[in-house]
């Protein structure tokens, strides 16, 4: 298996902007969150992009990509019907390949120098099977992400074999399906927002759309998967950052910033902040 | 005999022990406890208690540990005492009182042990040790079933959210959806039935028995559908648990049964469940996760958890119950199924039920199942493991399942918490069968109050301890389960009805005898007699008689038997109410199978309105508030139901009673009470005078007491006559007629065949120990089974004095004094039975004096919970117990301190003024006088009060008080744990009875070796002369009245707090704490000029039966077959 496209997806009702807002990325250079999710693809090698927009916002989308704009192909969800149909609509673009796939409200920070998309595309590659990053998630942060049930690959400390997803889960049913040895109590494995899919895994989504007609989430259909064939859940060395919950921007900056050429600066900065808080609480009178 | 300090046994004894509790060996595992303590010494089973103490110290394994605790407690408590003497008197060290009461177990028992090391064995000793190691293994046993709850997956997270802003749960988006027509919020309603088993196979449903001995552990039960025959049109679900969003940030609780409804802004709020009657919503919410436990105590507001779980900041949740008016204590588990009902609305709400309409999934039941066990605990109270029956369709076997190694239980118990269901479906028992019982059967409620509690803690330890017959009876409760089940299949109705019969007379009584009462054994009598063998036969529902029960008649005569049985129960509780505590009239239900289980509808649009019943309950509340301030849904809510009532599509009647004041229905019984108070002898005057030094702190809990410098010690051993060991069953006729020289026992046969002596028995007071301020008649209440059939405390005390007087030839006259709510009733009762044909005369000696009861004051309330010791309870109760009195000290406050108590039935609202006043009564009513003049040759009279079943005229003790030559021979005993109440003292060098509230502190009781069983021997010349009366003077009533005031007013006046049960609704009863006066008749012995004298007398004699919990361990121990050998029936 060779991973050579990505697609990404943008046209979640009402997360259609949040690529398009603007970080300071580690090199203290200012660019969009969509520009930093396709450099993250870029250094995996990928060579092609999709990204799925809702109908009229491939404008904004071109400026928001930069440099990048010439190697993307816009391909627009006519109607909101879903994740699941989301990505369906690159059926064209992926063809017969697997896939790299990222969401475009999560940015990636590695904690090693591979970036986390080339971290599980080396998996993929090597395993020759879907592949999903997931990340050790406390129960209270169930309410928004697909989580796995899965065990440990023998000799990897960081693979697992998925046996079972569900999206967004109540820690009632997480407790008693999808615990995972190895993890702290009331951890679970959630979804990084990254995946590498295989054709194999279109056609089921190309299934699901056929015979239920309504929304259906990538979950749902990595949970088909995972029962017919080998799939996997790689455990990422980094960090994803969800920009679309509150303070989300916010806390993806701070952390590209602390991670990067600024970080003496912003934790002055900060310092700063905190020294003044008292007086301002004081002026307020709260 | 005399039993050394540090005795040794052979080991291989000690062993047979261990090899039992620890054996995989079926047969040796289940040895009996008899059978162990066959043939072994007090020092031998010493040496086994020595080393079982060690044991279940050493051992990891839960149920080793447990069962090594009940035989220890079996053994200090049934076995011991029966092989060494008791005449060695001793003390029970404070200390180790405290640490019972404060739940330190082990450190009560080593202390206790160093005493009993020191000194031997004594009663004292002995049964603090019993009641250590009896509470130690039902602690351990509830601890376990704790940590189960807790480890069962789904149920783990909710112990770990303590964070509103952390809460991983989501409101069911349908549930916000706001209908755009109406603009109302849809109604989630779970509708669920309640249970009926067939068969527990002697109670096996307890938790504690099922994790033991899974395989034993079988009930079989089904699911119904209830209703009242007469009212309802057709049965149908009985529990009703409702959901919707609202439209203000607050979680909102109806109960429309109990009438309570609460809004809640605080978490902690949700913590109290004894505030308001809302205590099972509260659990519900807690339990379903919708407010973690883990929240308990985090100080944080319901808005902040509503805004995480709706995703707004403006909306919050209603929660609403509604059962069909089934009674409480009907045994069919209608709280547990509530609770299930409302757990499972709010984890269908919350997504952790995939479903948000219809039934549930087997894993979900089982998920729901377990909440509802959690919930339980939380709430304080425990079901067994079938209770949430109602949450299965149709008619199930549930049965434990030994532990595997994927259980959080394994190599903890032998089982797991929760049960397997396996439905016995329609190929098993065919549509036809069921037809056939639902025409057979009828289901009723008997109306008794009662409390099951203490029999499910009997068949724990039965079973733990492996009690013989009781295990032989298990065995073959289990063989008529399986032929229950055969008979269903083969739809042989009749056949069930034999077994449950056979199950009810059989196995259950054997295991529990207090499974039944007179009440239920009369009405099956009486459906014998009526129609013959067309009564197919009696079933037992849950874990007593009494409430919830079945009979079952040929289908034919279903028709006829229907009303003939809610017309002869209804007769028969009238008939026995004064004797049996009953907490409303009969009711006879229709039941139907249901085979669908707990299900759920979501209403919408129109259909989204909540019941009349609901709206009773807070169109009040929302009427009083200006209609600006209501939020929009309200104000909607309110138009619509205008427009309904306007329409004519509801009666507005309801509506009109709650928001219009009603004739007080209460008018009536305040001009009863008053009537009562003033026939009664009620002193106006001295109640006014007793408010007032409430008020002022003169009278008081901490005014009873003595002054702190009152010297308090021990008596010596020759301060009384050690008469142990004259034993009540001897034929003393004999042995009198030999001897040539006078003596005591002579003396004593002489006066009794001569007819000097009368047996007065103080029935009076209204046994709230007993009924637990049930008011009834405690002497009438036929309290165990004597000779074939239940007997009351009045007839077995005339079967003693029949058995004396048969023995000796002579009449005994007996007189029962009552009061002012025992009297009608026991005389109306004794004409009934004729007296029970007692030879000699029988007097009731009514009462002449009362009093009101008053609310009390804040200051007693504290004192008495705070400053006075009380056993705490475990945890969970505990914190209840702490809520229940808060919300009763507010009661207190608010409705007045030390203002009359009139807010119950005026039987309710008196109090006899304490047994002092008995004696007095007998001379101002005229009894004493007219026994006089009836049986001059009268000299001495017996009292004892009506629980001191063991006290019979003993011509030994007699001719002991005769030679003594005393005015009063008091009889004490040797102090045992529970024994609490004073004692025999010296008080600043005096020697007399001093009562427990006088003490000026709580541990000077456990100096006393001597406890005061009230009996008295009595020398009527000279107990008149205390009175400056003779005999001639008994027809002035003005000298006698003069005489007793002079008397009383040397007396001290003890103020007392006791519980008073007020009922409402369905069978629902609250308790009240109530503040009385009383004279006690102790006091007598601190008269100056009187002598008295103190006869130390056999525990067998002496002990009183204070509580129903009791009679099993009195049955055990020997007492009952003691007593009944004092009778001729």
């Amino acid at each position: 298996m060779k991973i050579q496209k990505a697609l990404i997806t943008a046209a979640g009702p009402g997360q259609n902007s949040l690529p398009l807002q603007r970080l300071v990325d580690r090199d203290g250079v200012e660019k969009s969150a969509l520009e930093m999710i396709i450099e993250e693809v870029d250094a995996s090698g990928i060579e092609s992009i999709a990204i799925v927009i809702c109908p009229g916002d491939e404008e904004p989308y071109r400026k928001a990509a930069g440099k990048y704009v010439d190697r993307i192909t816009f391909v627009t969800q006519p109607v909101a019907k879903g994740y699941g149909d989301a990505i369906l609509q690159t059926r064209d673009f992926v063809g017969n390949d697997s896939v790299l796939h990222l969401v475009g409200d999560h940015l990636y920070l590695s904690s090693i120098s591979k970036r986390c998309s080339q971290q599980l595309i080396e998996v993929a590659e090597s395993e020759n099977c879907p592949v999903s990053a997931v990340q050790a998630t406390r129960e209270s942060m169930l309410p928004y992400f697909g989580t796995v049930a899965a065990n440990r690959v023998p000799r990897h400390d960081t693979l697992y074999e998925v046996k079972r997803v569900v999206e967004k889960p109540t820690p009632t049913q997480a407790e008693q399906d999808l615990t995972v040895a190895g993890l702290r109590s009331g951890t679970y494995l959630c979804y990084f927002g990254m995946h590498v899919l295989t054709p194999s895994v279109f056609k089921v989504m190309t299934s699901i759309a056929s015979r239920a007609n309504r929304p259906f989430s990538l979950s749902e259909a990595m949970n088909e998967v995972a029962s017919r064939e080998r799939y996997l859940a790689c455990q990422i060395q980094g960090t994803r950052y969800n920009i679309g919950v509150k303070y989300g921007l916010l806390n993806t900056q701070l952390a590209l910033s602390l991670s990067g050429v600024d970080r003496d600066h912003i934790l002055s900065e900060l310092v700063e902040q905190l020294a003044v808080q008292p007086t301002l609480s004081r002026a307020t009178g709260s | 005999m005399n039993v050394p300090a540090h005795p040794k046994a052979p080991i291989s004894v000690e062993n047979i022990w261990i090899d039992t509790i620890v054996s995989d060996d079926e047969a040796v595992r289940n040895r009996s406890l008899e059978s162990l303590c066959a043939g072994i010494d007090a020092n031998g089973l010493l040496a086994v208690a020595d080393r079982l103490d060690t044991f279940r110290k050493e051992s990891d394994n839960l149920y080793h540990r447990v069962r090594a605790q009940f035989y220890l407690a079996a053994i200090y408590r049934f076995f011991l005492p029966k092989v060494f003497c008791e005449t060695q008197t001793g003390l029970l060290e404070f200390d180790a009182y405290q640490h019972i009461l404060h739940r330190r177990f082990n450190e009560a028992i080593d202390v206790l042990l160093v005493a009993q090391a020191n000194d031997g064995p004594t009663l004292a000793v002995t049964s603090a040790l019993a009641k250590a190691y009896h509470q130690i293994g039902f602690q351990t046993l509830a601890d376990q079933v704790r940590r189960s709850v807790r480890t069962v997956r789904g149920n783990q997270w909710m112990f770990r959210i303590g964070h509103p802003s952390d809460h991983p749960l989501r409101l069911h988006k349908r549930l916000m959806e706001v209908d755009p027509h109406h603009r109302s919020f849809p109604i989630l309603v779970e509708r669920t039935s309640v249970r009926m088993d067939f068969s527990h196979s002697g109670w096996s449903d307890i938790f504690f028995l099922g994790m033991d001995y899974p395989e034993g552990a079988r009930v079989v039960n089904a699911a119904i559908n209830l209703g009242v025959y007469g009212r309802d049109e057709a049965p149908r679900p009985p529990v009703e648990a409702y959901l919707r969003v609202i439209d203000r940030p607050v979680l909102r609780l109806v109960s429309v049964d109990l009438g309570a409804e609460a809004e809640l802004t605080e978490i902690d709020d949700i913590f109290d469940f004894a505030k308001d009657y809302l205590g099972l919503l509260k659990a519900a919410l807690i339990a379903s996760g919708v407010v973690p436990p883990a929240m308990e105590g985090c100080h944080r507001k319901v808005s902040e958890l509503l805004k995480t779980l709706t995703g707004r900041a403006d909306l919050g949740l209603e929660v609403v119950s509604q059962v069909n008016d089934i009674p409480k204590g009907s045994r069919l588990a209608v709280s547990t199924n509530l609770l299930g009902s409302l757990i499972s609305v709010l984890m269908r709400a919350t997504g952790q039920v995939e479903q948000l309409e219809g039934g549930l999934s087997e894993p979900e039941r089982r998920l729901v199942t377990a909440r509802a066990i959690l919930g339980e605990w939380l709430g304080g109270s425990g079901g067994g493991w079938q209770d949430s029956g109602g949450i299965w369709p149709g008619i199930k076997l549930i049965h434990g399942c030994p532990a595997t190694p994927d259980d959080p239980e394994y190599g903890i118990s032998r089982g797991r918490l929760m049960p397997q269901h396996v439905e016995l479906d329609l190929q098993r028992v065919s549509k036809e069968s069921r037809e056939k019982l639902q025409k057979s059967l009828i289901l009723v409620y008997g109306g008794m109050a009662q409390n099951v509690g203490p029999i499910l803690e009997m068949v724990t330890e039965k079973y733990l301890v492996r009690s013989e017959k009781e295990w032989e009876a298990r065995l073959e409760a289990t063989k008529i389960l399986d032929q229950i089940i055969d008979a269903l299949q083969d739809g042989d109705i009749r056949k069930v009805g034999e077994l449950t019969t056979r199950n009810f007379f059989g196995p259950l009584q054997t295991i529990i005898p207090w499974c039944t009462n007179r009440f239920t054994e009369s009405i099956i009598e009486q459906c014998r007699v009526r129609f013959g063998e067309q009564f197919w036969g009696f079933w037992m529902l849950g874990g007593m008689s009494g409430g919830g029960m079945g009979f079952l008649f040929d289908p034919s005569i279903q028709n006829i038997a229907r009303p003939w049985l809610l017309e002869t129960l209804v007769a028969t509780k009238r008939a026995m109410q004064t004797r049996l505590p009953f907490a409303m009239d009969p009711v006879v239900y229709d039941f139907e199978i249901n085979d669908r289980g707990t299900w759920s509808t979501l209403l919408t649009g129109e259909q989204a309105v909540l019941a009349d019943g609901y709206y009773s309950i807070v169109t009040p509340k929302w009427l009083k508030r200006d209609m600006r301030e209501l939020s929009p849904q309200t104000q909607r809510e309110l138009l619509q139901l205008s427009s309904k009532i306007r329409l004519g599509n509801t009666s507005s009647s309801w509506l009109l009673d709650r928001i219009l004041p009603q004739p007080p229905k209460t008018a009536e019984a305040v001009s009863n009470l008053k009537e009562l108070l003033q026939s009664n002898g009620f002193d106006r005057e001295q109640h006014e005078q007793i408010r007032n030094d409430l008020l002022t702190g003169r009278l008081g809990l901490s005014q009873n007491r003595l002054p702190s410098q009152t010297s308090i010690s021990d008596v010596e051993l020759d301060d009384v006559i050690d008469l142990r060991l004259a034993n009540d069953s001897d034929d003393l006729k004999r042995s009198v007629d030999s001897q040539s020289s006078p003596n005591a026992s002579s003396l004593g046969y002489s006066a009794l065949v001569d007819g000097r002596v009368a047996v007065v028995t103080l029935a009076a007071g209204v046994g709230s120990r007993w009924t637990g301020g049930a008011g009834v008649v405690k002497g009438l209440y036929p309290f165990c089974k004597f000779n074939g059939r239940h007997r009351s405390f009045i007839e077995l005390h005339l079967a003693k004095s029949r058995k004396i007087s048969e023995r000796y030839r002579t009449l005994i006259p007996h007189v029962f004094t009552t009061g002012y709510m025992t009297h009608e009733p026991m005389a109306k009762h004794l004409d009934e039975a004729n007296r029970y044909d007692y030879p000699g005369p029988v007097y009731l000696s009514p009462g002449k004096s009362v009093g009101l009861r008053t609310v009390p004051t804040a200051r007693d309330l504290q004192f008495f919970w705070e400053e006075t010791s009380h056993q705490i309870l475990d945890e969970q109760q505990q914190k209840i117990r702490a809520g229940l009195h808060i919300a009763l000290m507010n009661w207190a406050t608010t409705v007045g301190e030390a203002s009359d108590y009139t807010d119950n039935v005026p039987m309710q609202c008196m109090h006899p003024v304490g047994h002092w006043y008995e004696i007095p009564n007998m001379l101002r009513n005229g009894l004493l006088h007219q026994m006089l003049s009836e049986h001059p040759q009268l000299q001495y009279l017996m009292l004892h009060n009506i629980d001191t079943l063991g006290a019979t005229v003993n011509p030994k003790m007699l001719g002991q008080h005769i030679q003594s030559g005393s005015c009063l021979s008091f009889e004490v005993i040797g102090r045992r744990a529970d024994d609490r109440g004073g004692g025999l003292a010296r008080v600043d060098g005096k020697l007399r009875l001093v009562e427990g509230l006088a003490l000026p502190r709580e541990e000077e009781e456990f100096k006393l070796s001597f406890y005061n069983t009230l009996t008295t021997w009595i020398d009527i010349d000279q107990l008149l002369s205390l009175f400056k009366l003779k005999r001639s003077d008994l027809e002035d009533t003005e000298l006698v009245d003069a005489g007793i005031r002079k008397l009383a007013y040397r007396l001290p006046t003890y103020i007392t707090i006791k519980d008073v049960k007020k009922r409402w609704g369905q069978a629902q009863e609250d308790v009240f704490p109530v503040a009385q006066f009383e004279k006690l008749w102790g006091d007598m012995s601190t008269l100056p000029e009187i002598r008295c004298e103190y006869f130390a007398v056999s525990t067998m004699r002496g002990q009183q039966l204070k509580d129903p919990a009791e009679l099993d361990g009195w049955v055990r121990d020997g007492s009952a077959a003691y007593v009944n050998s004092l009778c001729s029936w």
